[in-house]
């Protein structure tokens, strides 16, 4: 069993190093190139005049597709990673913060993937595979003790429906990060105009199919919580902290999907809703570290 | 000779319909529901800060703030009436919009309007044209098996020479709004429900040895043969396991364990594992020797100052006035060993006997520390500590809004599922007969919608395969931004 916790330890550096890599080449690919153009004018009374002005460019087609490889990469360490400790632990690692952020990581890269591939446009990699590389880093810095696998505590042990509640979690917010992307680069685009970027409509739409994808699976999240708190407590809701952080995220994006049908609210103030959704994901994943209440387990 | 009448405005109405008017369009107004729901959405905030550090750190931060950080701490959110009414609202906002809506979605599904114009297709920001060999007749077979094989209903209408067309896909998606928001509601009716006709005891505690009425008008019982805890070598919980044997009017009707995530239900009620503690069982006689009190103390519930870290439990003794409170070691080494000052050792417990109801230490009687098994004479009570057992803390629920809440559930997924996944896909057009052969023009009802748009790109280009046109498309001004990228990156 150590052999395969390491071995998953190990896929999991190599997921850092490339979706890292995966990131840096995006970044590049998405923010495109500078010109510098320089003019030299000759005057009637003999003197030179000097003038330039900067342009911008795309970015070299092959920094996108070299981000597109590596994403490839760090998707296949990623699923070693979890396939590995799901062997060494009989579970899908999702017991605590170091497993579920492991998985989340794998989430993000495999939504990240089919959307590039569905759209094909891969300017989203600069925001999404920085999440996914900051999610690594995350990973890093929790205590070493986490990487150890332990029996579940009483409360996780039940594992079918942990594995569906979580995983519909992970990949909610996965297609959420998806969205996020999208949104951003929807209001620079708005707002600087920049060419290359995909077209207002495109990332529109993107936005919408990600949230389209993650609304109902965050639903499915509230509903299966809901069904094993009920076996586990007794109760299908009870008002703790991070139940009403997953309410508050999901309520965002009924307020997003609402506005899509209000004229003047499509675009950029649908747009501003997504950011906030995204940052409500955040304070939902990261509540464990600041909520009391039944959901106060996850080794942080 | 005809007479001309006009009438100026619309009919009159009554106060009260204006009103009701005013009223429904208030609850069928998008922007109201977005208002209701980003309402609801702050105040979930808010009432989830209340469970967190957060609000101190403001208070911390800016000093100023501390009264109203106080209140927001006071303030349960979730149980308050502003909460319960903006729920309300948005039920009643729900119920009514989909009321209101349901006429034209059916038009939608049943009889779409086929009838269109040259000049809506033209205008369109996207649309295709094909001019064939062939006939009106044949193009719209063509076009007929071509959408049949993509799943579209195709409805046709001879206007004049013109055949004006529609199809549609996933028409029936436009249903899911349904299910999903009669959900929302079903979800609120379940909890009603279950907490006007269910009952929820939270801190049901069961001795080892012990069997204890449920009550809530049931004749069910509950007898608690053993309680185990295990743990691993780390000192984190394995298991917490009760096994019970549950009665039903004095006859046993369920038998086995109870652990954490697994219950065991018997007639209405469903019986969860939450905790456990230490009882003691102790003995209580009067002076002629009369048994007073005979059972297992769950310890616990209750501390004392003597040690606000021991256990303690309370008898009642009404026809005596008196009360008996008992407090077990503290064996908890994480424990403030400074706050203990009865320093009690395994086998001991520590009694203060009072007069009932009386504040704690401000009447006592008189207070003992009792050796296992060894009677002693307190406050003219004869008292005896038997033996330390175990108790399990149940959770006794009865919940009829569970059937609601399963249906609405899978109605709310279901729902959602069905409208996000399956998306309604619309096109309109007009075949005709032309000098050459026949034209067919055609556009799809994606207004925003690139998904719809693309779909609709490569409709027209299998239709000019099958027709053995090739078509002339109309595309977005901006579509030159997604070209660009599909075409340097091989992606797709």
């Amino acid at each position: 069993m150590d052999t395969l916790v390491k071995l998953s330890f190990y896929f999991f550096a190599a997921t850092s190093v490339a979706l890292g890599a995966a990131s840096v080449c995006y970044i590049a690919y998405a923010i495109g190139r500078v010109r510098v153009r320089r003019a030299t004018l000759a005057t009637s009374a003999g003197t030179t005049v000097t003038s330039s002005s900067a342009d911008f460019a795309p970015g070299n087609v092959s920094f996108g597709q070299w981000g597109s490889l590596l994403t490839w990469f760090g998707a296949f360490f990623a699923f070693g990673a979890v396939l590995f400790r799901t062997i060494a632990a009989e579970r899908l690692p999702t017991a605590n913060m170091y497993e579920f952020s492991l998985t989340f990581v794998l989430a993000i890269t495999i939504m990240y993937i089919i959307f590039e591939r569905m759209y094909g446009i891969r300017q989203l990699g600069a925001i999404v595979m920085p999440i996914a590389f900051g999610m690594t880093l995350y990973i890093w810095s929790l205590p070493a003790d986490m990487r150890e696998i332990t029996p579940l505590i009483p409360a996780l042990q039940a594992r079918p429906i942990m594995t569906a509640h979580v995983s519909a979690a992970i990949f909610a917010y996965a297609t959420f990060a998806v969205s996020f992307a999208a949104a951003v680069f929807y209001l620079v685009k708005k707002r600087w105009g920049i060419r290359w970027l995909p077209s207002l409509e495109v990332l529109d739409d993107v936005a919408f199919r990600a949230v389209g994808i993650g609304f109902p699976l965050l639903s499915l999240v509230l509903i299966l919580g809901s069904v094993w708190a009920h076996d586990a407590w007794g109760v299908y809701w009870s008002w703790d902290p991070k139940e009403t952080a997953a309410l508050f995220t999901w309520l965002v994006y009924g307020v997003y999907l609402h506005t899509r049908t209000l004229r003047g609210w499509r675009g950029t103030r649908s747009a501003v809703i997504l950011l906030f959704g995204f940052a409500a994901v955040i304070f939902t994943y990261y509540g464990n570290y600041f909520f009391g209440g039944l959901h106060a387990y996850g080794g942080v | 000779m005809a007479q001309l009448t006009a009438t100026t405005g619309s009919p009159s109405r009554s106060p009260v319909e204006v009103v009701i008017d005013r009223i429904w369009r208030f609850f069928c107004s998008v922007r109201m529901a977005v208002f209701e729901i980003a309402l609801l959405a702050l105040l979930t905030l808010i009432g989830t800060l209340r469970g967190s550090d957060v609000p101190q750190w403001i208070a911390d931060a800016w000093p100023f703030t501390q009264p109203l950080v106080d209140r927001w701490y006071a303030w349960d959110v979730f149980r308050s009436p502003l909460f319960a009414s903006l729920l309300a609202i948005i039920a009643i906002a729900i119920a009514v919009c989909t009321i209101n809506r349901a006429p034209g979605i059916w038009q939608t599904i049943s009889t779409p309007r086929i009838r269109t114009s040259p000049g809506y297709i033209d205008r369109a920001e996207v649309n295709a044209r094909f001019t064939a060999s062939m006939s009106a007749a044949d193009l719209e077979a063509g076009l007929r098996s071509e959408l049949k094989s993509r799943r579209y209903r195709f409805m046709t209408e001879q206007v004049g020479d013109q055949i004006h067309f529609y199809a549609d896909k996933n028409r029936w998606a436009k249903l899911g709004t349904y299910p999903f928001h009669l959900a929302l509601i079903l979800i609120l009716v379940g909890g009603i429900v279950g907490s006007m006709f269910g009952f929820r005891d939270v801190e049901f505690a069961v001795a080892e040895g012990e069997t204890r009425a449920v009550g809530h008008g049931t004749d069910l019982s509950v007898e608690l043969v053993r309680f185990t805890d295990s743990y691993i070598q780390t000192g984190d919980a394995q298991e917490y396991r009760s096994d019970v044997i549950i009665y039903d009017g004095g006859t046993k009707v369920s038998e086995g364990p109870i652990t954490v995530n697994h219950p065991i239900s018997a007639g209405v009620a469903t019986f969860y594992q939450a905790s456990f503690g230490i009882s003691v069982d102790m003995v209580i006689k009067d002076a002629t020797g009369a048994e007073l009190y005979n059972q297992p103390l769950e310890v616990g519930f209750f501390n004392l100052r003597e040690n606000p870290d021991a256990p303690a439990g309370l008898i009642r003794l009404p026809a005596q006035g008196v009360q008996v409170a008992v407090v077990a070691p503290d064996t908890n080494r994480a424990n403030r060993p400074d706050l203990d000052t009865l320093q009690l050792a395994n086998g001991q417990v520590w009694v203060q006997v009072s007069p009932l109801d009386a504040n704690a230490g401000g009447d006592t009687m008189e207070t003992a520390v009792l050796d296992q098994g060894q009677p002693q004479d307190v406050a003219g009570l004869n008292l005896l500590f038997e033996r330390e057992s175990r108790f399990t803390v149940l959770q006794v629920a009865y919940n009829p809004g569970i059937p609601i809440f399963i249906i609405a559930s899978v109605m709310l997924v279901g729902g959602l599922a069905v409208t996000f996944y399956f998306p309604l896909r619309r096109i309109r057009g007009i075949i005709q007969d032309s000098a050459d052969g026949g034209t067919l023009m055609m556009t799809p009802l994606a207004k925003r919608d690139w998904g719809g748009k693309r779909e609709f790109f490569a409709l027209t280009r299998d239709a000019g395969e099958r027709l053995g046109a090739a078509p002339d498309v109309k595309r977005p001004d901006d579509e030159g931004n997604w070209d660009h990228h599909e075409a340097d990156d091989d992606t797709r």
